[in-house]
């Protein structure tokens, strides 16, 4: 009788509870305790999370889309009259400025208001999941935001009045550029320059040059280059060999973003979609990888912690579903590994894209 | 590095005066005075001139957090100092109640640095709060990148070893620490005690992988690996270490790596040592490192016609003999991938077999 108890028991324990990471996604859009005050300035990508993760789960009918879409263009920081903070516009992460709410321009000028590369990000990435057209996006404007945001040796600040400065905010501008599908809000060879210069002698990329190799660096450098289209141009078959090795070498149980570090569920899609995009997940354990995702589930709540037994958050809560997805957990959809979207708002992003092209083939250049 | 924290002078400057001393203890002109009460400063006189500004979020705030009143009066008063971009003593000490609420603001950090040069603040009196700062929240990128702006006005590095050292006894793989000493080393030239600095915690934990990244770091940037005493001396420390503790990748990353691109089978005597190795401090890493050298040898060989092809198909052998130990007994987990590495070893060799 006790035998049969503890099989159940497992049975139970190894069990996908998509319904409750619906309801934990839907909470996170609603309401959030005054202890999650450090995440303020990065709501938007708390929103994105929760988005993408509805959207790997096929539940986006769960949200009003038309509600979130206006919320996320009073983000958008717009050119003032006379265009003066150009070179600061992009998404805000959220109202913490005190601008009043709008979703139309003209900008307001403002001392302290500007855009934040991964807002914009995250800001882009989540209209399109919505299905919105981003026709209220001021292309340009973010563009010109992107510019400023550039350093000589090739990397990214997040914000113009200055930040630290390293391979996170390439990736962030990268998937600016390729979503916008123009690649002149960077300077593309300088950033590869970084990219390849943050390549560890032990064939993980830190944050820069000399940083010790991190899974979720790594999966910035090579989701950059893919995006970019040039990553058998920047690392040669050799490279690319030691560092599928070194990212392969992460799998644990899971996977750890660190040689001796312990596994924690978000790497599971950091080096886990690095590995999809050099060819080699196939050849990783998926039966460890989802035992221990499953093992940081809440069965309770829903979302996924980083290690068993503690508190679910949005981010692991997402990340957990894009691992679990990689490895092909039926009822969750594909993730784009690059870019981090499911494939299907991926094919929305192609759709609107074509579009462009030939609006702009045909009348000339739009803005 | 700063952008526009020096900002130009078209900003609103209050003089400094004790009437703008924002603390609740001064204000005697309350009939009842609780030292322990609170007071918001929508009730400071001192504030009255300044009016609040909110958060708006319209009509339907998404992922809206729930602020208790404390919280939301300090901010709405942040946020109109703000918007006027206020240079004044209050203001200062304003920003030191809303980073005590939320540390992850870096608007507030960046109006504070704004202040700190505006006002000609005391620096070192600075560096003294953000070191308390950094110790209590020792995760948080704007109080390092706050701490890094700190130390270059001051052009002052003298306390940066010491204190990332404090932190890193607490976690010694703190990413932020180990970047910020980084900086600090490059910048200001501070090689000279970092080797000693590694192979103390080498000795602490000899699986610190940022300690093993940390050495690579001191030791490119200073003598380099080029010198084969040098290079052998390395192999030494490695092996050693390697003894002590066998199931350590760190150790194993640093010695392939080190030696990768002279190509690890022309480093004389090393496969014997690593086989000799085998018998008593196996591991996987261990494995994987014997096939990159058979590899690295069928590859250099290749291109030279120094072998003989009995000695390849040996050494080819070899390599697949290790792989299929991965495989199927030593790293099981990655079975696939060793049975893939060893078909396309296969696969390649055989091709260039058939051609010779």
């Amino acid at each position: 009788m006790a035998e049969e108890e503890s099989q159940f028991e497992e049975f139970e324990q190894i069990d996908f509870l998509r319904d409750r990471h619906v309801r934990f996604f839907q909470r996170t859009l609603q309401v959030l305790p005054e202890r999650y005050a450090s995440l303020e300035t990065t709501r938007l990508t708390i929103i994105f999370f929760a988005l993408s993760g509805l959207d790997v789960l096929d539940a986006l009918d769960v949200i009003d889309r038309k509600t979130m879409i206006e919320w996320i263009y009073s983000l958008q920081v717009l050119p003032t009259e006379d265009e003066a903070n150009l070179s600061r516009c992009g998404f805000r992460g959220s109202s913490h400025i005190g601008i009043p709410y709008s979703t139309k321009g003209p900008g307001v000028l403002h001392p302290y208001d500007s855009g934040h590369v991964a807002m914009t990000y995250t800001g882009l990435c989540s209209l399109v999941i919505l299905g919105d057209d981003l026709s209220r996006v001021d292309k340009q404007a973010c563009l010109a935001g992107l510019r400023a945001l550039q350093l000589e040796d090739g990397s990214f600040y997040a914000v113009p009045e200055g930040s630290e400065n390293d391979i996170r905010f390439i990736y962030c501008a990268a998937s600016i550029c390729y979503m916008l599908d123009d690649w002149s809000g960077m300077d593309m060879q300088k950033a590869i320059e970084y990219i390849t210069g943050s390549l560890s002698y032990d064939n993980g990329f830190g944050q820069g040059a000399g940083r010790e190799s991190h899974g979720g660096w790594t999966y910035c450098a090579i989701a950059s280059l893919c995006l970019m289209g040039r990553l058998e141009e920047a690392l040669s078959q050799r490279e690319l060999h030691r560092i599928r090795r070194w990212c392969i070498m992460r799998q644990q149980s899971g996977f750890h973003g660190r040689p001796n570090k312990p596994v924690d569920t978000c790497y599971s899609f950091w080096v886990g979609a690095t590995l999809e995009l050099l060819d080699v997940f196939q050849y990783t354990n998926f039966d460890k990888n989802r035992s221990f995702i499953l093992s940081t589930q809440d069965r309770l709540v829903g979302g996924f912690a980083k290690w068993p037994d503690s508190h679910p958050d949005p981010l692991h809560a997402y990340l957990g579903l894009c691992g679990l997805s990689l490895i092909g957990e039926p009822s969750l959809r594909k993730v784009h590994p690059a870019l981090n979207i499911t494939q299907r708002a991926f094919e929305h992003v192609q759709q609107l894209q074509q579009t462009w092209r030939e609006s702009a083939g045909s009348c000339g250049r739009q803005h | 590095m700063s952008g526009a924290e020096d900002l130009s002078n078209e900003s609103v400057e209050l003089k400094e005066d004790k009437q703008f001393d924002v603390e609740a203890e001064d204000n005697l002109e309350d009939d009842y005075f609780d030292p322990t009460r609170y007071m918001f400063y929508r009730d400071r006189k001192e504030w009255a001139d300044l009016e609040p500004v909110p958060q708006d979020d319209g009509p339907n705030p998404v992922v809206k957090i729930a602020y208790s009143e404390k919280f939301s009066d300090v901010f709405d008063y942040f946020r109109a100092l703000l918007k006027n971009d206020e240079r004044s003593d209050r203001a200062f000490a304003l920003t030191a109640e809303a980073i005590e609420l939320n540390a992850a603001n870096y608007t507030v950090w960046h109006y504070r640095r704004v202040l700190l040069q505006a006002l000609t603040k005391d620096l070192r009196e600075e560096m003294r709060y953000i070191t308390a700062i950094i110790e209590e929240q020792p995760k948080n990128y704007q109080v390092w990148h706050h701490r890094r702006m700190v130390v270059e006005w001051l052009k002052d590095p003298s306390e940066e070893l010491e204190f990332i050292a404090d932190i890193l006894s607490q976690d010694a793989k703190n990413y932020h620490a180990w970047q910020h000493r980084q900086w600090v080393i490059q910048e200001y030239k501070l090689w000279d005690s970092e080797l000693e600095f590694v192979e103390t915690l080498l000795e602490e934990d000899v699986r610190n992988n940022s300690a093993w990244n940390q050495r690579h770091f001191v030791i490119s940037h200073t003598t380099g690996f080029s010198e084969p005493a040098l290079v052998e001396r390395e192999i030494q420390y490695c092996l050693t270490q390697i003894k002590k503790a066998p199931h350590n990748e760190s150790a194993w990353n640093y010695l392939k790596g080190m030696l990768q691109d002279q190509g690890l089978s022309s480093v004389p005597g090393l496969l014997e040592r690593v086989l000799r190795l085998k018998e008593t401090h196996c591991s996987p890493y261990l494995l994987a490192f014997l096939f990159d050298c058979y590899e690295d040898a069928l590859e250099s060989s290749s291109q030279e016609e120094n072998k003989s092809d009995e000695e390849l198909k040996e050494t080819l052998e070899k390599a697949l003999e290790v792989c299929h130990l991965l495989a199927h007994e030593t790293d099981t987990i990655r079975k696939e991938y060793w049975l893939f590495l060893g078909r396309s070893l296969k696969n390649r060799r055989g091709a260039d077999e058939e051609r010779s």
